[in-house]
């Protein structure tokens, strides 16, 4: 096993080691500072033009994550270093894992809204990455994407409120928020919603928590680490860090009661169920998250405590646990709890971690998850509804005392069930190192809380509530009070469901068995949407050049009609005093003309009937005294018809009747088009027209251009050059006529092309 | 008394002449022999018009207020011209290998960005329509180059009816502005069109911006761009997706800033829509594609939606998002572009974006750019896509407009799901057939390129963000 360590690589191998363990270093010479109440901070100008800065502080929330991130960061990759060794991809893995941990580091140094944004999302690729790093299989390549895409529509939601909040500030300065505050504006409510989605899809709060568990498809070590430690941690550390800009409403209070109650409740039950170390792992942390959220809704000074202490006793344990589990399989081929037993004696080191960091889990004294559990019944009895809080609690904290039971007693302690698929023996060093170091320091730290204390609790606590907060004080014996009595009753209570598990799990099995799930609903949701888009695309995309344009004249009518509906600006009737027998007969022109070319069979009748519309249009422009407009008009119309049927001659007949079908859709969008086009010239007719260029010219014509005849001194005067382009027009369309028409072959009785009708 | 005006379209002009003269040189010369030559030398006259056009200042006015080169045009060619010159080389390895490369498939982008640079300069609706005509003829034979294809003369087609359908509605505009203004200047319009505007031009805007959304395919007049794209050579679609793009658009925002500057409210809400109704469809109707380029066509659609997001905010700061977003969606779509034309086996190109399973294994190179490219496009961060989205999305929520941008987020949340299966496939898809490793130099250097301004963009933005303000400035206050 020793020469295993070696086959990594110093590279990938130790050099991850190395930066997190220096990082670790780092941020605890800075632990004094920060516990004095100092935040040491840089900043840079990232992007001044929209109000984006580029910062890290390190106040106290922040150093008591970025501790934990990367001392267990360190731990983790150690142990990472022998699990995953002589993998071919472990050099990828290790970056991954490495940059997993900067991005998180990022995120909660952030000074600023949007590069903690970045930071979101960047640990939201990687461990995107780093859940489908084994895939091959097909289920971890799923999960990895539904992981992705729930944590990733959170984290824009988010982002639309961090606008908001930017908006709603002025900045996007962390602190500068916090000092103001957000409970007072409009927005707050859209602000809460928005930042609750985001935080909730990270943290995994029900209803939005069916990726975590799923998420466990990942390598053990990944788990240990985003799913325990860090990475779902983000939601939480985003409400904490809001926090003095959100709480304090009732709608804060109580969202985040009832949520993370319902979590908690929820996962310890499934947690209960589950037969798979690695998913009972996987539920007990959505049970740490949802007490973490219900904890932070309480805004006492008690809760808060409570809230930094579970953090790091949860951190501690959690991990320590995963990492035994990863232990346990690697060495012995299976994770399940009817399978397994009888390690205790070829993996004394690995017991004794799992056991430690059990009992810190199941809160028994002196281990730091005691204080912990003892400050969070204390907090209950200050809350808004002691019942509730305090129950909720219980519920919990009862079941985690079974769950740590079936973890740490099960496999070590009880006769093996079994041939275990490979023949268990002690893990190697660097896989025991991390589990044995955490879970001791559980014990540490619950002898001695007082670092605990100062430097991890206090810090946040006043962070989070401002300087004139009183945390509540980290000790063992706190004399016979309330919590003591909730923390004898947890016990035995706990114990009792551990003797009964079996029952336990049979019941849980058919009660939760039957609830529904997003999980299951997730596949037929990407299904549907997908089917839904290929439906969508099949009627409007369906690549007919037809429908497209139907599509086009419909939106215009609606556009214009709709339009003309707002403005309540539909036309009157029009005067029709002043209409003489010329016009009717024009109108008939072109009406007859129309109509003939909509009805007819052929082509070239088509072509030769709109020919007539066309002329009925130029001799309108005659009667209206713009004889040069007729001429052009009159031309062109005449070149078109002689070019299109030219054209029409060459083309195949695609139908052999020759009869129009009625197409009465097409007959309906041509009356709607050609009725509003009707409505729109008339109320645009009724409007007053911009006379200025008539006045104009009347009052030029014969100063300027020296003609009494206002028609003609336009044409050939103010406009000549138009005049001129227009003969070009009629010049050069005549010329290209003449050489299509040359070039052309005779059509008539030739080939499939010519059709002699 | 001309004199001036030249000097001010002097640009358009060189670019112009030199399209007229490739022309006759080639057809009196070697023809298509010299066609790799002339669209080497097309793209660098393209980069030496835009390194000069950035050196330029002030504002210059031709024609009587017809022709306006402003701090606002000069950004957009910029970006039109090079957007072109990076599709146009991308394209010699495609077309030469199957036979396409004519001389007139680098004169005819030339004569369509001569018309595209008309566009975002025109002071008149006159001079819009001339440019932007200019452009589309040009286009539609382009996209039909390939005459020997159905779906390449099919995709003609159907472009050239749409577009002449599209050009009717704008044209129809015209006439009722100019009905009732009485002037077809952008600043005589402008001086009429406020308050409660006369019906003839409220129908006139209407029919005016109808006749542009189809130029920057927003939905619901998008409808030829998904079976453009398809059927026109790979290179084409590419350069449909970037130069004629910020054309079409930055000519939107002129016009309803130079000629309805003052009349904000009656516009806001029709881009709105335009806006809301292409992110939907570009995000929602991607998810079904399996063609890559049918798949680009639809997320060019939602990118559009995204843009006008910038627009329908009706301020400074919008404009400016707009142009960000724009600069940025360019970037992007040439690197994307770049990928889907290596995308080949055995030298035939593949569509099927199922053909991408375990690319990463083989290629990791193009699959990483790639993966960055697509993440960007889906406004992940750190990406300078992201950088794009957040800009419109602010100026959505300065100017009140919060519907919006919520609208926009829950757009991008559907959208990233298939720019994240391109990743996915990828990287965990399933071991698909080979494709062509290697492959033409150029396209690799843009792939790569593009993907690294996406990243090393991060940092400052390259200072196109304070660019993209100064040109919004010129626009509002000119």
């Amino acid at each position: 096993m020793a020469g295993a360590q070696g086959r990594n690589g110093i590279v990938a191998g130790w050099l991850p080691v190395a930066i997190a363990a220096a990082l670790f270093a780092f941020f605890v010479s800075l632990a004094p500072e920060v516990a004095a109440g100092r935040a040491p901070a840089v900043s840079w100008d990232w992007l001044p033009s929209l109000g984006i800065a580029f910062g890290f502080r390190v106040d106290g929330l922040a150093l008591t994550f970025a501790l934990l991130i990367s001392g267990i960061g360190a731990l983790v990759l150690l142990y990472s270093n022998a699990y995953l060794a002589g993998h071919p991809q472990y050099a990828r893995f290790a970056l991954f894992l490495t940059s997993f941990m900067l991005a998180m580091l990022g995120l909660v140094l952030a000074a600023d809204l949007i590069a903690l944004f970045v930071f979101w999302e960047l640990t939201t690729i990687t461990s995107y990455l780093l859940i489908g790093f084994i895939h091959e299989d097909p289920k971890s390549r799923r999960n990895a994407l539904q992981a992705l895409f729930v944590t990733g529509g959170g984290a824009l939601a988010m982002l639309a409120g961090f606008i908001l909040i930017g908006m709603a500030a002025g900045t996007f300065d962390i602190a500068a928020i916090n000092a103001a505050g957000l409970q007072a504006h409009p927005w707050y409510g859209a602000i809460l919603v928005l930042m609750l989605i985001g935080a909730f899809t990270k943290s995994a709060q029900v209803p939005l928590h069916f990726w975590l568990p799923n998420a466990m498809a990942a390598p053990t070590p990944v788990s240990a680490f985003l799913h325990s430690a860090t990475m779902v941690k983000g939601g939480v550390y985003l409400l904490a860090r809001l926090h003095p800009s959100l709480s304090g409403t009732e709608a804060w209070l109580w969202s985040l009661t009832l949520f993370g109650g319902a979590t908690a409740v929820f996962a310890s039950l499934q947690a209960m169920r589950q037969t798979d170390l690695k998913q009972a792992l996987a539920y007990t942390t959505l049970m740490a998250l949802g007490t973490l959220v219900l904890l932070l809704g309480q805004s006492t000074g008690y809760a808060l405590t409570a809230f930094a202490a579970f953090l790091v006793v949860h951190s501690l344990y959690k991990a320590a646990l995963f990492l035994v589990v990863g232990c346990v399989d690697h060495e012995t081929g299976t994770r399940q709890v009817g399978v397994l037993g009888g390690l205790l004696r070829p993996m004394p080191a690995t017991a004794l971690a799992a056991a430690l960091a059990a009992l810190s889990m199941a809160g028994i004294p002196p281990l730091l998850g005691f204080i912990a559990k003892e400050i969070a019944y204390a907090s209950a009895a200050q809350s808004f509804a002691p019942l509730l809080v305090a129950a909720t609690l219980l519920a919990a904290n009862v079941l985690m005392v079974a769950v740590a039971g079936v973890v740490a007693i099960g496999p070590f302690w009880q006769r093996a069930r079994g041939p275990l698929p490979k023949a268990p023996h002690e893990a190697p060093w660097a896989m025991l190192a991390g589990p044995l170091l955490l879970a001791a320091l559980g014990l540490g730290l619950g002898l001695l809380p007082g670092p605990v204390q100062t430097y991890l609790v206090d810090p946040v606590v006043l962070g989070a509530l401002g300087p004139g907060a009183v945390p509540a004080e980290l000790k063992l014996w706190a004399g016979v009070n309330l919590a003591l009595v909730l923390s004898g009753v947890t016990l035995a209570l706990g114990i009792a469901v551990w003797l009964a598990r079996g029952a336990a799990r049979r019941a849980l099995e058919r009660a939760l068995g039957a609830l529904p799930s997003l999980d299951a609903g997730w596949d037929g949701f990407m299904d549907g949407l997908k089917a839904f888009a290929v439906w969508q695309t099949r009627i409007i995309q369906g690549g007919r050049l037809r429908v497209y344009m139907a599509t086009m004249f419909v939106v215009v009518a609606a556009a214009v009609g709709g339009s003309m509906l707002l403005r309540g600006a539909l036309p009157a009737w029009p005067d029709l005093s002043d209409v003489t027998p010329q016009n009717v007969v024009l109108l008939g022109l072109i009406g007859a003309g129309s109509v003939l070319a909509a009805f007819t069979g052929s082509r070239i009748l088509a072509m030769a009937a709109l020919g007539v519309t066309g002329i009925g249009v130029a001799m309108t422009f005659i009667v209206f005294s713009a004889p040069d407009v007729a001429i052009t008009q009159l031309l062109v119309e005449t070149l078109i018809v002689v070019l299109v049927a030219v054209a029409l001659l060459r083309l195949p007949q695609l139908d052999p009747t020759g009869r129009p079908s009625f197409r009465p859709w097409d007959a309906a969008l041509a009356a709607a088009v050609g009725i509003g086009t009707t409505l729109v010239l008339l109320a645009v007719l009724q409007q007053p027209l911009d006379l200025s260029l008539t006045a104009f010219f009347e009052a030029a014509s014969y100063p300027e251009a020296f003609g009494r005849n206002i028609v003609n001194v336009i044409l050939v005067d103010f406009r000549a050059l138009d005049t001129f382009g227009e003969i070009a027009v009629v010049v050069i369309a005549a010329l290209s006529s003449y050489a299509l028409l040359r070039t052309t072959a005779p059509v008539w009785g030739r080939g499939p092309g010519g059709t002699r009708r | 008394m001309i004199g001036p005006s030249l000097e001010v379209i002097l640009p358009e002009l060189i670019l112009a002449l030199y399209a007229m003269g490739g022309l006759l040189l080639a057809v009196y010369t070697a023809k298509d022999r010299v066609a790799k030559l002339l669209t080497w030398v097309t793209a660098a006259v393209f980069v030496a018009l835009a390194v000069w056009i950035g050196t330029m200042q002030g504002v210059g006015v031709g024609f009587g207020g017809m022709f306006v080169a402003d701090g606002f045009a000069r950004f957009a060619k910029i970006g039109i011209l090079l957007s072109a010159a990076a599709v146009l080389l991308m394209a010699v390895d495609y077309l030469e290998r199957r036979d396409l490369l004519r001389f007139e498939y680098p004169m005819l982008v030339t004569l369509a960005v001569v018309g595209m640079m008309v566009m975002v300069s025109s002071g008149d609706l006159i001079i819009l329509y001339m440019g932007l005509e200019l452009q589309s003829l040009a286009a539609y034979v382009i996209a039909a180059i390939r005459r020997d294809s159905v779906k390449s003369t099919e995709a003609g087609l159907k472009y050239f009816v749409l577009g002449a359908l599209s050009s009717g509605l704008l044209l129809y505009g015209i006439s009722l502005v100019y009905g009732y203004a009485g002037t077809t200047l952008y600043a005589g319009v402008f001086t009429v069109a406020f308050g409660e505007m006369p019906l003839g031009l409220l129908f006139g805007l209407v029919f005016v911006m109808s006749g542009l959304a189809f130029k920057i395919s927003a939905a619901p007049f998008h409808m030829w761009t998904p079976d453009v794209y398809e059927g026109a050579p790979t290179p084409v679609a590419a350069f449909f997706a970037t130069a004629p793009k910020l054309a079409a658009m930055a000519l939107l925002a002129r016009v309803v800033w130079d000629a309805f500057g003052l009349a904000v409210a009656d516009w806001t809400q029709v881009i709105a829509l335009l806006s809301v109704l292409s992110m939907i469809l570009g995000s929602v109707a991607a998810i079904g594609q399996r063609d890559i380029k049918r798949l680009m066509a639809y997320s060019s659609i939602g990118h559009m939606g995204y843009a006008l997001i910038g627009l329908a905010a009706g301020t400074a700061f919008g404009v400016e998002a707009m142009l960000l977003y724009m600069a940025i969606y360019i970037a992007m779509n040439v690197g994307a572009f770049a990928f889907i034309l290596l995308m080949e086996r055995g030298g035939r190109p593949v569509p099927d974006i199922g053909a991408l399973g375990g690319l990463a294994r083989y290629e990791p190179v193009r699959a990483w750019s790639m993966l960055v490219l697509m993440f960007s496009m889906a406004g992940v961060p750190p990406f300078l896509g992201f950088f794009a989205k957040f800009v419109v999305l602010q100026a959505a929520v300065a100017a009140d407009m919060v519907w919006l941008a919520v609208i926009g987020v829950v757009a991008s949340v559907v959208g990233a799901f298939y720019y994240l299966r391109i990743v996915y496939l990828m990287f965990f898809g399933e071991e698909a057939d080979e494709l062509d490793r290697g492959g033409d130099a150029i396209q690799r250097v843009m792939l790569v390129g593009s993907a690294a301004v996406m990243v090393l963009g991060m940092i400052s933005l390259l200072g196109v963000d304070d660019a993209a303000a100064l040109a919004a400035a010129a626009l509002i206050a000119g």
